[in-house]
């Protein structure tokens, strides 16, 4: 539902979309690359996309409705940086290959979630550095995944609603309202989510949580 | 529970668009696209529309899987056809119950919905008749960065591996009686389920890397497909980025 589909944006907004995302994108390769390692990071980080890809794939229902997970705080926490061109690669194969969203909006959609990834992962970076020291690792680690995986999705609806904003103050502030209003559930099911996973991993496999192939682990 | 994606299920049959050489195939459908999600007149989008359905039909794929590929976008128009008629104000049609109908929200929510539909047809015929590895090494041969282009080749790849291993998960869990429902335990249950499924992602990651690397991987990309360019490409090339571009420059010739 986030996923803004071709022709509702206007070129402004587009353009913008495009322009950060490709900025973002090349900030996060070059990143990756000055570590060295690139032809050891790509065949992991694709794997990992796949797998939250197919994970985003996943309906569940509520209520009478059906929705399925964003887990973009999740993809921060777990990629760090290089969360943002996950997404991008995930927004485009959900484009091309089952038209969930448009092929103009990548870029726009790309900022969207991408954004909150990063914001995600920086919570759970600073967070849990903190929390751990305040109470006991496991539930420091399961406040700030629930936060993570919460604002992603939260920061992802407003800059959604705010791309429809910029477009069309008038015509799609209804609109965004009710985009809004629609995803509070959905951000409570993903912060738990998100908080589930992150525990989880942090018993079973704790150098997959903060950043993969991350200088300080 | 997932699905696969099936996108080039039909890529092997034959039609213009199939022969239709990817890179050519690509940029001009992508110049196509962005033309008509920027147009402003409701004629010229219905004009766009039907060229897109046009295209559609040349590329000759059966009717439920162009049905089965458009349907998301419907889902997500219908709250913008539903809404924007009330939130615009203009002329007003009919009242109830305090809302005022307008005409030009009428006549956004429709342009809205014409330019969602006409570009998503379009991805059809763009992506849709060729096996969609030969439209990753397109890009790559369009000079899109490599890094991306390998992403793109290993995430779609692992994408059926993890559809399956995911399936298998999930059958083990409602074997042992797991039910689907909107509570804490079933968000933590899946929770769970979904760490041990990336944890296997990330392992098979490693197992993936050391296997390509065992058979001399290296960044540089590898690629069995010739593309060449023919009479025929250069034609459709040329039919439809005049006709992306020309629904933005006749109307103000006629105009003029």
């Amino acid at each position: 539902m986030v996923h803004i589909s071709d022709g509702i944006l206007s070129l402004p907004v587009l353009a913008a979309g495009w322009a950060i995302t490709i900025a973002l994108i090349a900030v996060a390769l070059w990143w990756s690359k000055r570590r060295g390692n690139v032809e050891e990071e790509i065949p992991k980080l694709s794997v990992m996309t796949a797998a939250f890809f197919v994970a985003s794939l996943i309906h569940i229902p509520v209520g009478p409705t059906c929705v399925h997970f964003m887990l973009n705080g999740l993809v921060g926490v777990i990629l760090g940086i290089l969360a943002y061109p996950a997404i991008f690669i995930g927004l485009v194969l959900q484009a091309v290959l089952f038209q969930h969203g448009g092929i103009t909006t990548i870029g726009v959609n790309t900022v969207n979630m991408g954004v909150g990834a990063l914001i995600a992962f920086a919570i759970f970076r600073v967070g849990s550095m903190y929390g751990s020291l305040v109470v006991r690792k496991e539930l420091s680690a399961w406040i700030f995944g629930a936060l993570a995986g919460g604002v992603a999705v939260f920061l992802t609806v407003i800059f959604t609603a705010v791309s429809l904003i910029l477009t069309s103050r008038e015509a799609f502030f209804a609109v965004a309202i009710t985009l809004m209003l629609a995803h509070i559930p959905i951000m409570i099911i993903e912060a738990i989510v998100t908080g589930s996973i992150v525990v989880f991993l942090l018993k079973v496999k704790p150098e997959l949580i903060g950043g993969l192939g991350d200088d300080n682990k | 529970m997932v699905e696969y994606p099936e996108i080039d299920r039909y890529s092997s049959l034959d039609s213009v668009m199939h022969r239709f050489d990817p890179r050519a195939k690509l940029i001009a459908f992508l110049i196509l696209i962005f033309s008509i999600v920027l147009l402003q007149d409701l004629k010229l989008a219905f004009i766009g529309l039907l060229g897109a359905i046009l295209f559609l039909i040349a590329s000759k794929l059966p009717l439920r899987f162009v049905l089965q590929h458009i349907k998301w976008v419907c889902f997500f128009i219908v709250p913008f056809i539903l809404i924007m008629p009330f939130s615009v104000h203009g002329t007003g049609i009919f009242h109830f119950h305090g809302l005022t109908l307008t005409y030009e929200g009428l006549e956004y929510g429709i342009l809205v919905a014409v330019r969602a539909l006409a570009a998503v047809i379009i991805v059809l015929p763009m992506i849709a008749t060729t096996r969609f590895d030969i439209t990753i090494k397109a890009l790559g041969e369009l000079k899109m960065p490599n890094m991306l282009v390998q992403m793109f080749m290993f995430t779609y790849r692992y994408i059926f591996v993890f559809v399956i291993e995911f399936q298998r998960t999930w059958r083990a869990m409602v074997a042992r009686g797991f039910q689907m429902k909107t509570n804490l335990y079933a968000l933590r249950t899946i929770g769970k389920a979904l760490g041990t499924f990336f944890i296997r992602s990330y392992e098979r990651g490693d197992r993936v890397y050391q296997a390509l690397r065992a058979r001399g991987y290296t960044v540089k990309p590898k690629t069995l497909v010739e593309f060449k360019m023919r009479a025929s490409d250069y034609v459709w090339t040329v039919v439809i980025i005049g006709f992306a571009v020309s629904l933005h420059v006749v109307p103000f010739v006629e105009v003029t």
